[in-house]
C-alpha cells in the first residue's frame, strides 16, 4: 500500500506540475468565456454599414414608393427594434429596456444597410437591369435589382395567390443585406395590399399577435424563470463533465505509460514494485487529477449558479451521482488506457489501438439526444444496461424531469463496476506482459493473448 | 539468513519459439562477487529479470535471499538493469528519493546518502539539474546511485560500466568493492571478460540459454595452471625450435614475434623458466596466465555449444591449457 501511494503521488504530481495540465485546465472555461464575452463584440464592433445601390423596377406602378420607404435605413433601424422588442418581450426588463435602443441594436446586429433606391417605375426591361447590375459603377456599387411581379397587387383572374417579386443580385451583396431588402419588400407589398383591401394593418396585427408565454419552474426555493433552458442543458453539461474529467485523465495515463516504458525507466520501477503496485499507483495518481478537474469544473458551474440565483435547481444528489459514474467510467477507460500505454513504444503506434476506444467514448454522444428527448424509452433503458456507455446514458436520464427507478441506477452502477473489474483485470495481464515489450506494436489479438497467457 | 543469495533450479523461459533461458542450476553463496557473463543473446538479462520477478519462469523454481521470489525482499536488492531509463522530467535528486523511498528509505536518509554517493561518483552538485539535461555517463551514474541507495543485501548490475569513461569505470570498481566489503552479494553480469576477472570471486557462464560454466575464480586459475611460457628472444636470429630438446618441454609453437613453449605436465614452471632464459636470452619472457576472454571466445565461436561442448571445453582447459584460444 505504500508504495502503490508513493507511485500515485508521483503520478498525480508529475501530471499537474506541468504547464499543459494547467493550460489545458483553463483552457475550456477561458474560450467559454471568451465565446460568450468577447466574440460578438468582436464580431459586430467592426463591421462597417453596407453600401450601395438598389433599383426597383415596378410594373404595377402601386408598390414602388412604399419599396423605397421601406428600404429608407431609418426604417430598417425601427424594424430591427420592433422586432427585437418583440422577441425580448419576455425577457428580463433590463434586456427589453436594452432592446429599446437603436445603438444597442447595431450593436448586437451590426449596423443596417444603407441602400440607395433608384426609381424605374413602369421600367420592364429585364435585360438593361441585368446590364445595370453588372456595370462597373464609379461611386457605390450596384447590389440588387427588385423587379416586382405584375400580378403582385391584382390577383389574376382564376388565381387565389397573389403575385410576387423577384431579386436579382450582383455578387457583391452579402446575405444579410439580402435578408434585409427582402424584409423590406415583403413589408411593403403586404402595406399596399392591406392598404388596398381597407385593413387597418395595427389593427391585423395586433390580432395575429399571441405574446410568449412564461415558462416558470416550480422549485422548492421559490419560482425561476429560465429555469427549463437550465433543465435542458443540464444533462448534456453533465455529459460533458463526465469526458472531460475522463479523457483528461485517460490520455494522460496512456502517455505516463508510454513515457515510462519508452525511456526504460519501468524497469528500475519494477525492481522496486509489481507490475500490479505501478498499475494501482499510476490509476490512483490519474483518478485524483481526473477529479480535481471535475470538481473544478463543477465548482464554477454551482459558482455560475449561485451568482444568477439558480442553485435551487441543481438537486445536490446529480453531484453524487456524477461522482460516482465518473469513478466508474474511469475505471474501464483508464484501465483500456494503460494497458495501450503498455503495449506500445510510442504515441503514434497507439492510435490503431485507441480507434475502439474512441468510438466507446463518441457512443453516448450519438445516443444523448435520443435519451434526453425520451428519457424513458426503450433505447435509454436498454443503454442504462450497457457499460461503458451506461454511465453517461445514465447521467442523461438522471438530469432529465423525468428520473429512472432507483433499480435502474443501481443496476447501472454494478454493471458498471463489473466492466470496470473486467476491464483492471484485462489492463493488469496486458500491463504486465506489455512493459517490457519492445517490437513490433501489438493488434488488439495479441493483447487479448497476452492477456490470456499472463 | 544462512540461505544462499540466490538459487536458481531448472530455471526456464521461451518466448514464443525461442528458449532465452534453458533449464539453468545456480548457487550463489552470501558475500560473493559473481560474474554472469557470455556473450550478447546468451540469456543473461532474461534470467536476471525472471530473478528480480520483473519476469516469470516458464519451468523451474528460484529463491532470492531466501525468498520464494524477489517481490517479497524488493527492498534488500538493488538493481542496475542494462536498459538506463529516467523520468525525463525529474530533477535528480527527487528520482533518487523517489526511487529510495519505493524501497522502503525515508527521504531525509535517501537524500544525505545520494548526495555522498553523487560525489563519490565524481557528479556531485547535480541534485537539482533535470534527468533530460544529464549526460549519458552521468545518468549512468545516477542510476547506479539509485541501484545501491537502499544499501542492498543483494546487488544485481547488469554491464554497469557500458558507456563509461576509464576514470568513471575506476571510481565505480571502487564503490562496487565497498558494497562487497559491506557484505553486499553482487551478480554482475558483463561480456567484457577482464572486468569479471578482476572483481569476481566466482564466475558463471552462459551461452545460450544454457550454464556453461559456473567456477570459482581460484579454481579457474588452479585448473588452468601456467604451463605456457612465452618468449620473445633478444636476438632475431636465436634458435627457439633448440628449445624442444629440453627434457620439460612438450612441444615449441612458432608466433610472430617469438615462441609459445608448451610444458609437460607436473613440470614446476619456475625451473622451466630458468631452462628457457639459459639457452635463449630474453626480450620478453611471461608464463601464460589464464584469460576468461579466451575461455569465452573460445565458447562464442563454437556453434553447438551444447552441454558436450561444454565438456569438451572443459577438458580441453583441464588437458591442454587456453592454446591457441584466441587463433
Amino acid at each position: 500500500m505504500r508504495r502503490i501511494a508513493l507511485v500515485a503521488r508521483r503520478e498525480f504530481v508529475a501530471t499537474i506540475s506541468t504547464k499543459g495540465f494547467i493550460v489545458g485546465l483553463l483552457i475550456m472555461p477561458a474560450l467559454a468565456l471568451a465565446f460568450v464575452l468577447v466574440a460578438p463584440r468582436l464580431m459586430n464592433a467592426r463591421s462597417p454599414a453596407v453600401r450601395g445601390e438598389v433599383v426597383v423596377i415596378d410594373p404595377t406602378g402601386a408598390v414602388a414608393a412604399e419599396i423605397v420607404a421601406a428600404l429608407d435605413p431609418a426604417a430598417i433601424a425601427e424594424r430591427r427594434v420592433e422586432n427585437l422588442r418583440r422577441t425580448m418581450a419576455n425577457a428580463d426588463p433590463a434586456l427589453g429596456e436594452l432592446a429599446a435602443s437603436s445603438e444597442a441594436v447595431a450593436q448586437a446586429l451590426g449596423q443596417a444597410p444603407v441602400l440607395r433606391t433608384i426609381d424605374r417605375f413602369g421600367e420592364t426591361n429585364l435585360e438593361a437591369a441585368r446590364a445595370w447590375l453588372l456595370a462597373e459603377s464609379p461611386g457605390e456599387p450596384h447590389l440588387a435589382a427588385i423587379v416586382v411581379h405584375p400580378d403582385a397587387m391584382v390577383r389574376r383572374a382564376g388565381r387565389s395567390e397573389f403575385g410576387a417579386y423577384d431579386v436579382y443580385a450582383s455578387r457583391a451583396l452579402d446575405d444579410a443585406t439580402e435578408s434585409v431588402i427582402h424584409e423590406s419588400v415583403r413589408q411593403a407589398i403586404v402595406t399596399v395590399r392591406l392598404r388596398a383591401s381597407g385593413l387597418d394593418r395595427a389593427a391585423l396585427e395586433a390580432t395575429m399577435r399571441v405574446a410568449r408565454p412564461r415558462a416558470v419552474t416550480v422549485a422548492a426555493g421559490g419560482d425561476q424563470q429560465a429555469g427549463r433552458d437550465f433543465n435542458r442543458m443540464l444533462p448534456f453539461i453533465l455529459g460533458l463533465l463526465l469526458f472531460a474529467g475522463v479523457i483528461v485523465s485517460g490520455q494522460t495515463l496512456m502517455t505516463s505509460t508510454i513515457e515510462e516504458k519508452s525511456s526504460r525507466v519501468v524497469e528500475v520501477l519494477l525492481a522496486a514494485v509489481s507490475p500490479f503496485q505501478l498499475m494501482a499507483g499510476k490509476l490512483l495518481g490519474q483518478l485524483a487529477v481526473g477529479l480535481i478537474v471535475l470538481l473544478l469544473y463543477v465548482g464554477v458551474g454551482v459558482v455560475a449558479l449561485v451568482s444568477f440565483a439558480m442553485l435551487g435547481l441543481l438537486d445536490p444528489m446529480l453531484i453524487l451521482y456524477l461522482v460516482g459514474f465518473f469513478l466508474i467510467t474511469y475505471l474501464v477507460f483508464g484501465a483500456l488506457m494503460i494497458a495501450i500505454g503498455a503495449a506500445v513504444n510510442q504515441i503514434a503506434d497507439a492510435q490503431s489501438l485507441m480507434g475502439p476506444v474512441m468510438l466507446l467514448m463518441v457512443a453516448p454522444y450519438l445516443l444523448a439526444p435520443m435519451v434526453s428527448r425520451a428519457p424513458n424509452a426503450p433505447v435509454a433503458v436498454i443503454a442504462s444496461f450497457v457499460p461503458p456507455v451506461n454511465a453517461f446514458v445514465m447521467m442523461t436520464r438522471l438530469a432529465s424531469p423525468t428520473p429512472p427507478p432507483a433499480w435502474h441506477v443501481l443496476a447501472a452502477m454494478a454493471l458498471g463496476l463489473g466492466a470496470a473489474v473486467g476491464c483492471l483485470w484485462f489492463a493488469a495481464k496486458v500491463f504486465k506482459v506489455g512493459l517490457l515489450m519492445h517490437g513490433t506494436p501489438p493488434n488488439v489479438a495479441t493483447l487479448i493473448r497476452w492477456a490470456r497467457s499472463a | 539468513m544462512d540461505a544462499a543469495a540466490i538459487v536458481l533450479s531448472s530455471l526456464s523461459k521461451r518466448f514464443g519459439a525461442v528458449t532465452a533461458v534453458d533449464g539453468i542450476d545456480l548457487v550463489v553463496p552470501r558475500g560473493v562477487t559473481c560474474g554472469f557473463i557470455g556473450p550478447s543473446g546468451a540469456g543473461k538479462t532474461t534470467c536476471i529479470r525472471m530473478i528480480m520477478a520483473i519476469l516469470f519462469p516458464d519451468a523451474g523454481s528460484l529463491s532470492v535471499l531466501g525468498r520464494r521470489s524477489a517481490l517479497e525482499a524488493k527492498d534488500r536488492i538493488g538493481y542496475l538493469p542494462e536498459e538506463r531509463g529516467v523520468y525525463r522530467k525529474m530533477r535528480v535528486m527527487a528520482f533518487l528519493t523517489y526511487i529510495a523511498q519505493l524501497k522502503g528509505v525515508t527521504a531525509a536518509v535517501a537524500s544525505t546518502r545520494a548526495a555522498a554517493l553523487l560525489e563519490r561518483l565524481g557528479v556531485g552538485g547535480i541534485d537539482d539539474q533535470r534527468c533530460e539535461d544529464l549526460s549519458k555517463g552521468m545518468l549512468q551514474r545516477v542510476q547506479f546511485v539509485g541501484a545501491i541507495i537502499n544499501e542492498p543485501d543483494l546487488l544485481i548490475l547488469d554491464e554497469p560500466f557500458g558507456g563509461l569513461d576509464p576514470v568513471s569505470v575506476r571510481r565505480l570498481k571502487e564503490v562496487i568493492a565497498d558494497e562487497h566489503h559491506r557484505g553486499a552479494t553482487i551478480l554482475f553480469s558483463t561480456h567484457i571478460m577482464a572486468q569479471a576477472e578482476e572483481m569476481c570471486q566466482h564466475v558463471v557462464m552462459i551461452h545460450r540459454g544454457r550454464k556453461v560454466l559456473d567456477e570459482p575464480m581460484a579454481g579457474l586459475r588452479r585448473q588452468f595452471d601456467p604451463r605456457t611460457i612465452r618468449i620473445e628472444p633478444l636476438e632475431a636470429g636465436a634458435d627457439l625450435l633448440a628449445l624442444g630438446a629440453l627434457p620439460c618441454v612438450e612441444r615449441v609453437v612458432p608466433t610472430a614475434d617469438g615462441c609459445e613453449i608448451r610444458l609437460h605436465a607436473g613440470t614446476d614452471p619456475a625451473a622451466a623458466m630458468r631452462d628457457v632464459v639459459a639457452r635463449v636470452p630474453p626480450a620478453r619472457v611471461e608464463l601464460a596466465r589464464v584469460r576468461l576472454e579466451d575461455v569465452f571466445l573460445r565458447l562464442v565461436a563454437d556453434d553447438a555449444a551444447t552441454d558436450v561442448a561444454a565438456r569438451a571445453l572443459r577438458a580441453d582447459l583441464q588437458g591442454l591449457g587456453p592454446e591457441g584460444a584466441a587463433a
